[in-house]
């Protein structure tokens, strides 16, 4: 569970397994990035997202970014991937929770994007037409 | 788990035409006969429509192919089952003479149409020249399947 | 004016992308095995089918998320993920029978073998689906497949007992030659042809490629409750067309080119060219919906960018899978596996297949947080509940039945 400061009285209740793991995440332009496939908790005391530590048992821990990618497997089957593979999109991009979460950044600048732009420069972008707008009259 | 499924129910399909029993025996018997006896209807329609020109000769061609493998299928079916005892074997046995006049002239009306398409088969001579001929024939062998099937106890 | 020609054409695709593969073949087969008699299973499958896919719009347009997008979120990563593996492989089966409705029906039209057409067919598929604006590929497969008609004024022209007809169907008496477990067994191969999970897939994320809002709804629910029932009015009359002309003859349909027939019989070459380029395009239209289908499913789960109306590079992935499930359908089709028997399989799986989606629409459909105002009313939830009930046992029912009857031979 976390809790997110909205606007005016009060505060909403978030919880993580009923609004945040496996809801869609968008970019800025409402363009599909990622599904939440975990999350991951950092020690609140070191925001450097850069270097973020561990959250231990005892201490305040805030979330520190959502996970995708591999964990989707180790969630699947159990398991651990290195933290080196991690797909991480941190929570400071996140703009709004609502049915889906919706990013405050592009999704061609995040990491996790990786696959995607791979196979747009390398694969469907060479085709004839790839980059084709089909709402166009062509 | 569906490959699973789709391999128990192929099997299942596999156990029916091989059966030891009599029973058995007989019901796949008729199943077979019943089938040759759709395709051989079907030819008759078929040609019965080419001759009145209200079918194209590809669908023509393309129904009569069909039933060739609907009767290879019987066929097989018959020819594949291993009969418990005298009877259920003397009915495969009528089957497969049935069947296989059948397929003959089912075969012989493919090349029909092949000639009506105006195919280069015209001087063929095993190939009935007019509809009704075929017709006649077909009628043959769907009364000749008709029998096996009443002795088969099938419909 | 103009709205009224939206909804007119609203309607009309929707009775065109009715009828698929499963739908014609089913049908048929029922209609010359047990004449009308299973008429009312056509019944049950439309209303369940208006339904589910006027659910599934609604909480698209509403929420702007999809139904696997939902699935995932409900059933979590584990039970949505094999929820997927099953929907996915269920959808291409139903892709590949399209593909291989397409090579048998231009067979038909040509006599040129049916395996020379199968990869001409799925590359004009990836084609269209590559290039063709969303809602120009819907109305122009919609509309042509409208010519299915011609088994309606088949029917007509044959002038058939309608008396009997009306007595086959109610109420309903299978006959005596047939054994019960095979005729349930087509009812449950029919309740899957009518309401074939993908249409669900489909209409949803067409929803979202449309952008629709909570206003289209008055349109989507006049394009299902109107165009759905006119659809399924058409496959009574393939069914009835195989009554009155193959039922009697004693022929069991095996194959498309016996589906025609009772066509060319009743209106000659040129009834019969018309049936074949409905058909064409009914199977074309279905295999482009099973085709996005296989990518939305996949997309959505992972969350990957989707849509046709964005460009071919900004859904790589998405277009990347449609391309692999057509060229697995192919594959399929070309081991020389007969697409009829394809056919049969899909619509039987598809029956084993619905509750994996029904269950998670029907439930977001009563959540105040995707809905609002919006959510199920009373009449709706009862009727869902029913119809949860009659999936489940059709559901269950199905493979039992499918080993028991040897798949209705």
């Amino acid at each position: 569970m976390s809790r997110e400061s909205s606007s005016g009285a009060g505060v909403r209740v978030v919880d993580a397994r009923l609004h945040l793991l496996s809801r869609q995440v968008l970019d800025v332009d409402g363009e599909p990035v990622t599904t939440v496939d975990d999350l991951e908790l950092v020690a609140a005391d070191a925001r450097d997202d850069d270097a973020p530590r561990d959250a231990a048992p005892g201490e305040p821990a805030e979330l520190g970014a959502i996970l995708t990618g591999p964990v989707l497997v180790t969630r699947l089957l159990g398991g651990r991937p290195p933290a080196s593979r991690w797909e991480r999109v941190p929570w400071r991009d996140v703009g709004h929770v609502g049915t889906a979460l919706e990013l405050t950044v592009r999704a061609d600048s995040l990491d996790v994007h990786w696959p995607e732009g791979w196979l747009r420069e390398h694969v469907v972008g060479r085709i004839p037409g790839g980059r084709h707008d089909p709402e166009e009259a062509s | 788990m569906l490959t699973l499924a789709v391999a128990l129910a192929s099997t299942a399909g596999c156990t029916v035409a091989s059966h030891q029993e009599p029973g058995q025996a007989t019901a796949a018997v008729a199943d077979a006969v019943a089938q040759a006896g759709s395709a051989v209807a079907t030819t008759r329609l078929t040609v019965s429509l080419l001759d009145a020109d209200r079918v194209t000769t590809p669908v023509a061609d393309a129904a009569v192919l069909d039933q060739v493998r609907v009767l290879e299928e019987s066929t097989t079916a018959l020819t594949t089952l291993v009969p418990p005892d005298d009877v259920s074997s003397a009915q495969r046995d009528a089957g497969l003479a049935a069947v296989a006049d059948a397929t003959a002239e089912v075969v012989t009306a493919r090349a029909w149409v092949a000639r009506e398409a105006g195919g280069d088969l015209s001087t063929s001579g095993a190939v009935p020249l007019t509809a009704s001929e075929l017709e006649a024939d077909l009628a043959r062998a769907a009364d000749d399947l008709d029998a096996v099937l009443a002795l088969a106890g099938g419909a | 004016m103009k709205k009224l020609l939206g909804v007119a054409l609203g309607i009309l695709t929707a009775i065109g992308g009715f009828v698929d593969i499963g739908d014609l073949v089913t049908n048929a087969v029922v209609g010359s095995r047990f004449g009308l008699s299973l008429v009312w299973v056509v019944v049950v499958g439309v209303v369940g089918i208006c339904l589910f896919a006027s659910m599934s719009g609604r909480v698209a347009a509403v929420s702007g998320r999809a139904t696997f997008e939902i699935i995932r979120e409900r059933l979590g990563p584990r039970a949505a993920g094999a929820n997927l593996a099953a929907s996915f492989a269920i959808n291409l089966l139903t892709l590949t029978a399209e593909v291989g409705g397409i090579a048998l029906a231009l067979h038909l039209a040509s006599s040129v073998e049916p395996r020379l057409w199968i990869p001409v067919a799925a590359l004009a598929v990836w084609l269209v689906l590559w290039r063709v604006k969303f809602e120009v590929m819907e109305n122009v497969a919609g509309l042509l497949g409208l010519l299915l008609v011609g088994f309606g004024v088949a029917l007509f022209l044959l002038g058939p007992d309608w008396g009997e007809l009306v007595r086959q169907a109610v109420p309903p008496s299978p006959p005596a030659t047939e054994h019960v477990a095979t005729y349930w067994y087509y009812a449950v191969a029919l309740f899957g042809a009518a309401m074939t999970p993908y249409e669900v897939f489909f209409f949803s994320s067409g929803a979202v490629e449309e952008g629709w809002t909570a206003k289209d709804l008055a349109q989507n629910r006049v394009n299902v409750l109107v165009g759905f029932p006119l659809g399924g009015l058409l496959s009574v009359a393939i069914a009835a067309c195989a009554a009155v002309v193959l039922l009697p003859a004693g022929i069991e349909v095996s194959s498309l080119s016996q589906i025609v027939l009772p066509v060319a019989q009743a209106g000659g070459t040129l009834l019969l060219a018309v049936v074949i380029v409905g058909i064409v395009a009914a199977t074309f239209g279905a295999a482009l919906e099973t085709a996005l289908s296989s990518g939305y499913t996949l997309a959505q789960y992972l969350g990957w960018s989707w849509g046709k109306f964005r460009r071919p590079a900004r859904a790589a992935r998405f277009h990347l899978t449609m391309v692999v499930a057509l060229l697995l359908a192919v594959g399929i089709l070309m081991t020389s596996v007969d697409p009829v028997t394809v056919t049969e399989m899909s619509v039987v799986f598809s029956a084993v297949a619905l509750p994996l989606t029904y269950v998670p629409i029907l439930l977001v459909a009563n959540d105040p947080e995707y809905m609002g105002e919006h959510v199920n009313g009373r009449v709706t939830n009862a009727l869902g509940m029913v119809y949860l009930v009659i999936v489940v046992v059709a559901a269950v029912a199905a493979i039992p039945l499918m080993i028991a009857t040897g798949a209705g031979s």
